[in-house]
């Protein structure tokens, strides 16, 4: 399907520099997996970095930082293989994209009428505030906004709001200016990942909802 | 080995691809040395600008000079210049020190190498060079606060409010800047 909502800049430079934080982040990775285009301008930011580091200035080093080095290489091995998976990830019916493998993944649990939601772990970011959402089709969803950026990645069905249509492959950034009320397609159910930055909090019967489920 | 000499001769992006392939193929430790020489001490200088303090961005260092002696096969002059590849490396060799250091025991932590492989392309290395070439234009065009508000907020992982103490503007402004700047970055980028 033909992809129409993509990271922002800023978002794609941040994630380029490594800045972005382990929500979004994975966000932004599901996304690059079925996005040409932001992988080629991901490459494009990546590259600012490159030149950014050839112009770094150079910082003083320990006299003995090479010796020392050659030391750990002769007893390093290179880093082994990835160990086989032992996450623990339920299964939600669907295949999860490569990007979330390393996640711990929890079952579905009930947020309301045709509404489920399933906590994403990401590995040393324990307060990454990421999780994945059913709506059954037709659904419509609160109306809600955020005190910050939300991000989210649709992997099946479609969601539309007053801004567009959302099918899968799409990224949608909702700023603290978006106030929005989606509504699931009528031709299946839909499932996102979605990401909330930093202390971004969701306002209205939504935030509600699942403050006490979610912790956020 | 004069260490002076080498301290003062910058090698070209032609040189830098062939001292990678030279550690990859023969493990050419002189080869290291050279790129020894110039990436850690501009390794250590972006890490210490991210935020790790000293002994700390020393240790990091290390492990990206180390990632880049073990993974020097994997570079492919197709994709990306030498220094784009090693500032990859940098960037993913921080967030995996930071993660590791708040997960919790027994977590098996994501790698950050392992974000999405860029599919090869038929791209040739002249083309990787050119758009390399095209990035370095861009920046350098771009006017100086602007480029010091992109440096500043992208690479430094510093807060608005920060940046805006810094340079001395409100912090409203701040987060328009950043957009400003961005864009006029982009529409540079595409231009190459
Ligand atoms: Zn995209």
């Amino acid at each position: 399907m033909r992809i129409n909502h993509h990271p922002s800049d800023e978002t794609l430079a941040r994630f380029a520099a490594g800045t972005l934080s382990a929500g979004p982040a994975l966000v932004v990775s599901v996304h690059l997996e079925g996005c040409p285009v932001c992988r080629d301008r991901l490459g494009r930011f990546e590259a600012v970095g490159g030149a950014m580091l050839d112009d770094m200035p150079p910082a003083p080093l320990a006299a003995d930082l090479f010796g020392r080095t050659m030391e750990r290489l002769a007893i390093a091995q290179p880093s082994p293989a990835r160990r086989p998976f032992t996450r623990r990830q339920s299964a939600l019916g669907f295949e999860l994209p490569k990007a979330m493998r390393d996640c711990e993944i929890g079952p579905w649990r009930w947020l309301g009428p045709g509404f489920r939601w399933s906590k994403v772990r990401i590995a040393g970011s324990p307060d990454a505030k990421v999780m994945l959402l059913k709506g059954r089709a037709g659904l419509h969803l609160p109306a809600h906004g955020h005190s910050g950026r939300e991000f989210m990645q649709i992997l099946s069905g479609s969601l539309s709001d007053e801004r567009g249509r959302y099918v899968p492959g799409d990224l949608d950034e909702a700023d603290d200016d978006v106030d929005h009320r989606p509504v699931v397609g009528r031709e299946a159910d839909c499932i996102c990942l979605a990401a909330l930055e930093g202390d971004t909090r969701l306002h209205g019967l939504l935030g509600r909802l699942l403050r006490p489920l979610v912790g956020f | 080995m004069n260490e002076a000499r080498q301290e003062e001769t910058i090698p070209s992006p032609g040189e830098l691809i062939r001292l990678i392939e030279a550690v990859a193929r023969e493990r050419d430790r002189n080869a290291f040395k050279r790129l020894f020489t110039y990436f850690a001490p501009r390794v250590k200088s972006f890490l210490l600008r991210s935020g790790l303090a000293d002994p700390l961005a020393e240790d990091v260092t290390q492990e990206v000079m180390i990632a880049i002696w073990h993974k020097a096969s994997y570079f492919d002059p197709r994709q990306a210049g030498v220094s784009t590849w090693v500032f990859t490396i940098a960037r993913n060799q921080r967030i995996d020190r930071l993660r590791r250091m708040r997960s919790r025991p027994g977590d098996i932590l994501v790698d950050p190498s392992d974000r999405p492989d860029v599919s090869p392309s038929s791209e040739d290395i002249a083309i990787v060079e050119e758009r390399e070439e095209g990035v370095r234009k861009a920046l350098s065009s771009l006017p100086t606060e602007q480029a010091t508000i992109v440096r500043l907020s992208f690479f430094a992982e510093k807060p608005h409010a920060e940046i805006a103490r810094e340079l001395g503007i409100p912090l409203g402004t701040v987060k328009s800047r950043v957009r400003l700047a961005l864009n006029r970055l982009r529409t540079l980028l595409d231009n190459d």
